[in-house]
């Protein structure tokens, strides 16, 4: 009897065990639950989190993410409206906005992100090809800070854009959802994640920022030569400037000091008659001072006035 | 609490004494197993997220915490710890010389710059969970979005600016550009993330067009040189010119002073002497031709006494003197 009783409470237990497991089901804070009866959804989504009541055997909780879910999109080669040839790699984050929708519409998770590919790379796709390159980089039309050497000849490769980036994202996301509007989901939002050029494409460019650079080396050479010759010339210049502004200076100085001395003399020598005769007389004295010496010879004749000057020494 | 039965059913006929003691022993399991799991510890770093039955009940602080055991779970995650993501790159071993591997990042860096070239960005952004709860249940993979969100951001803002700016003078609002934006999208996401830094890396024009970026800098140098060069020439040359200019003007002033001196002086000598020669003309010049005389002809070589006829020796006398000055009196009147 007592080995009955034991066997009995155990199997009791075990039942009631599973009834209860059956008949409660916990919502997790990422989850959201559709309770089916049969593969028919009962009622609405239980969002909230916590411990749920069913019934047991009959009803099965499906569970389903409440939080953001990601999308890759398949790295994909697509040329661009001005026919550049770019891998464009985005990515996407969604949500599961209707669990009754998206059960019914796409079961689930594997469904749900292979609708999206078809969506969203093929949006991804058509936004390239409808735009041109540089739209689908800059997102505005921002001017560039830059080195002002360099900027005039940079600045003639950047093209002006109309739509941007940011813009096209959102269109994708928008035309994405219109599609998806029926499925339940939702796309939070949608990014190019990496754009690159195709590889023969890659090499032009290289070309190109090549050339580019070598562009900007050859004006700065240029620069630095023009800028030389330009120092060069103003050092002539002010070199003859200083020399000739110091000649003038110093004739002009001369000149007056020469028109000076000269008034001085006059005003001495010229006063009268006798003033002048002095001074011729005087003159010709300070001559004779300086042109003589010892190689002068003296051939005076017995008439000149010396010799009687000579002749009334003597006697 | 299913398994039970299936494990009595496998016993052997000694039944009744196993299942007292088993009785003990589960029991005994039980009861170790309780006090296990409601005690446990956070360490510094982390917080501990308390759910219940699925739902969020509370965070846990660092240190020996209880909670109720078997319905309550517990999550760890590490609040405090600064944590980084990198790109273009990886550590290999961090430490004082810490190394470095590049090769196979390349897709993460190379991006698109707005005048449409190439640029080799890398950079690290450094983060904290600042929000545990909405890191555990607002976004599934939150460290992937993470990245994910970090290369769209870099992208972005590099994709506005051209390639000069990112490499050289745009580096600092770039990263800081980057690290608004990211933020704003992590916000959206409600991914639960702080960002801490943005560290952008090297920056480098991709290695096929480096050597030509390179010249572009060996010829700004070169610029630079040949300004410099007449630069100094320049200078070599116009204040030493300025200088003899200014040495050329003094000296015309000496001249001035002196030629204005010398005409003073001389005037004043002549004046006072003139003075004394209105009072008596005749005798003065005589005096004065005389003294000169007396002066001048002790200096001088050979004195010809000649008369009247004796002119025509002068011819002979010139011959002789040859070479020598020769001063004739004949023009030179007392008068």
């Amino acid at each position: 009897m007592k080995k009955l009783t034991g066997i009995t409470l155990v199997i009791v237990l075990g039942v009631l065990g599973l009834v209860v497991s059956q008949s409660l089901y916990i919502v997790s804070e990422k989850e959201q639950v559709i309770i089916t009866q049969f593969g028919e959804p009962i009622g609405e989504a239980i969002t909230e989190p916590g411990l749920n009541l069913k019934i047991p055997f009959l009803h099965t909780a499906n569970y389903f993410e409440k939080r953001y879910l990601e999308w890759d999109g398949d790295p994909n080669q697509v040329p661009t409206k001005d026919k550049v040839f770019i891998f464009v790699d985005t990515y996407a984050r969604w949500q599961i906005t209707d669990p009754l929708k998206y059960f019914q519409t796409l079961g689930d998770e594997q469904g749900a992100q292979a609708r999206l590919d078809d969506i969203l790379d093929g949006e991804a796709r058509n936004a390239v090809a409808g735009h041109d390159l540089a739209e689908l980089i800059r997102s505005t039309n921002r001017e560039p800070a830059q080195q002002e050497d360099i900027a005039d000849i940079v600045n003639d490769s950047l093209q002006v854009i109309s739509v941007g980036r940011d813009q096209i994202q959102e269109q994708i996301q928008q035309l994405a959802n219109e599609r998806a509007k029926d499925l339940g989901i939702a796309v939070l939002d949608f990014r190019f994640k990496r754009i690159n050029y195709a590889e023969e494409v890659r090499r032009t460019v290289y070309d190109r920022m090549i050339s580019e650079r070598n562009r900007i080396a050859d004006k700065f050479r240029s620069e630095g030569q023009g800028e030389a010759s330009r120092i060069n010339g103003e050092k002539e210049r002010e070199l003859l400037r200083i020399q000739s502004e110091a000649f003038r200076s110093a004739e002009t100085i001369r000149g007056r000091a020469d028109a000076q001395a000269a008034a001085i003399y006059n005003a001495a020598y010229n006063k009268s008659a006798s003033a002048r005769s002095l001074y011729n007389f005087v003159k010709s004295m300070e001559a004779y001072t300086s042109t003589i010496d010892k190689e002068t010879s003296l051939i005076i004749s017995t008439n000149s006035e010396f010799y009687k000057y000579l002749n009334a020494i003597d006697n | 609490m299913a398994q039970e039965p299936n494990f009595e059913f496998n016993l052997p006929p000694q039944f009744e004494q196993i299942t007292k003691n088993i009785r003990s022993i589960a029991i005994g399991f039980i009861a170790l197993l309780m006090i296990f799991s409601s005690f446990y510890t956070v360490e510094t770093e982390e917080v501990g997220v308390i759910t219940r039955f699925g739902e969020y009940v509370s965070k846990a602080q660092p240190g020996l915490n209880f909670k109720i055991p078997f319905i309550d779970k517990v999550q760890y995650v590490p609040v405090r710890r600064q944590l980084k993501d990198e790109f273009g790159y990886r550590t290999t071993s961090a430490g004082v010389n810490s190394t470095y591997r590049k090769a196979g990042y390349g897709g993460e860096s190379l991006m698109l710059t707005g005048d449409l070239n190439l640029a080799d960005v890398e950079w690290v952004v450094q983060y904290r969970i600042d929000d545990p709860y909405n890191y555990l249940f607002k976004v599934r993979n939150p460290d992937e979005t993470l990245r994910d969100i970090s290369e769209t951001a870099m992208r972005q803002i590099v994709g506005d600016r051209t390639v000069d700016e990112v490499i050289t003078i745009g580096r600092a609002e770039v990263a800081s550009e980057a690290e608004l934006i990211i933020q704003k999208i992590c916000d959206e996401y409600e991914l639960g993330i702080k960002i801490e830094q943005l560290v952008l890396q090297d920056v480098n024009p991709p290695d096929p067009v480096k050597p030509s970026f390179n010249g572009v800098n060996q010829a700004q140098q070169q610029r630079e040189t040949l300004i410099n060069q007449a630069r100094a020439d320049y200078n070599r040359v116009i204040p030493r010119a300025a200088g003899e200019a200014e040495q050329t003007i003094q000296q015309a002033e000496g001249y001035a002073l002196n030629r204005v001196n010398t005409s003073e002086g001389e005037v004043s000598r002549f004046n006072d002497l003139y003075l004394e020669y209105i009072k008596a003309p005749e005798i003065t010049k005589t005096r004065i031709f005389l003294e000169t005389m007396e002066e001048i002809l002790p200096k001088m070589g050979q004195k010809i006494i000649t008369d009247e006829e004796g002119n025509s020796v002068i011819p002979l006398l010139q011959l002789q003197m040859s070479g020598a000055k020769t001063t004739s009196s004949n023009n030179n009147g007392g008068n």
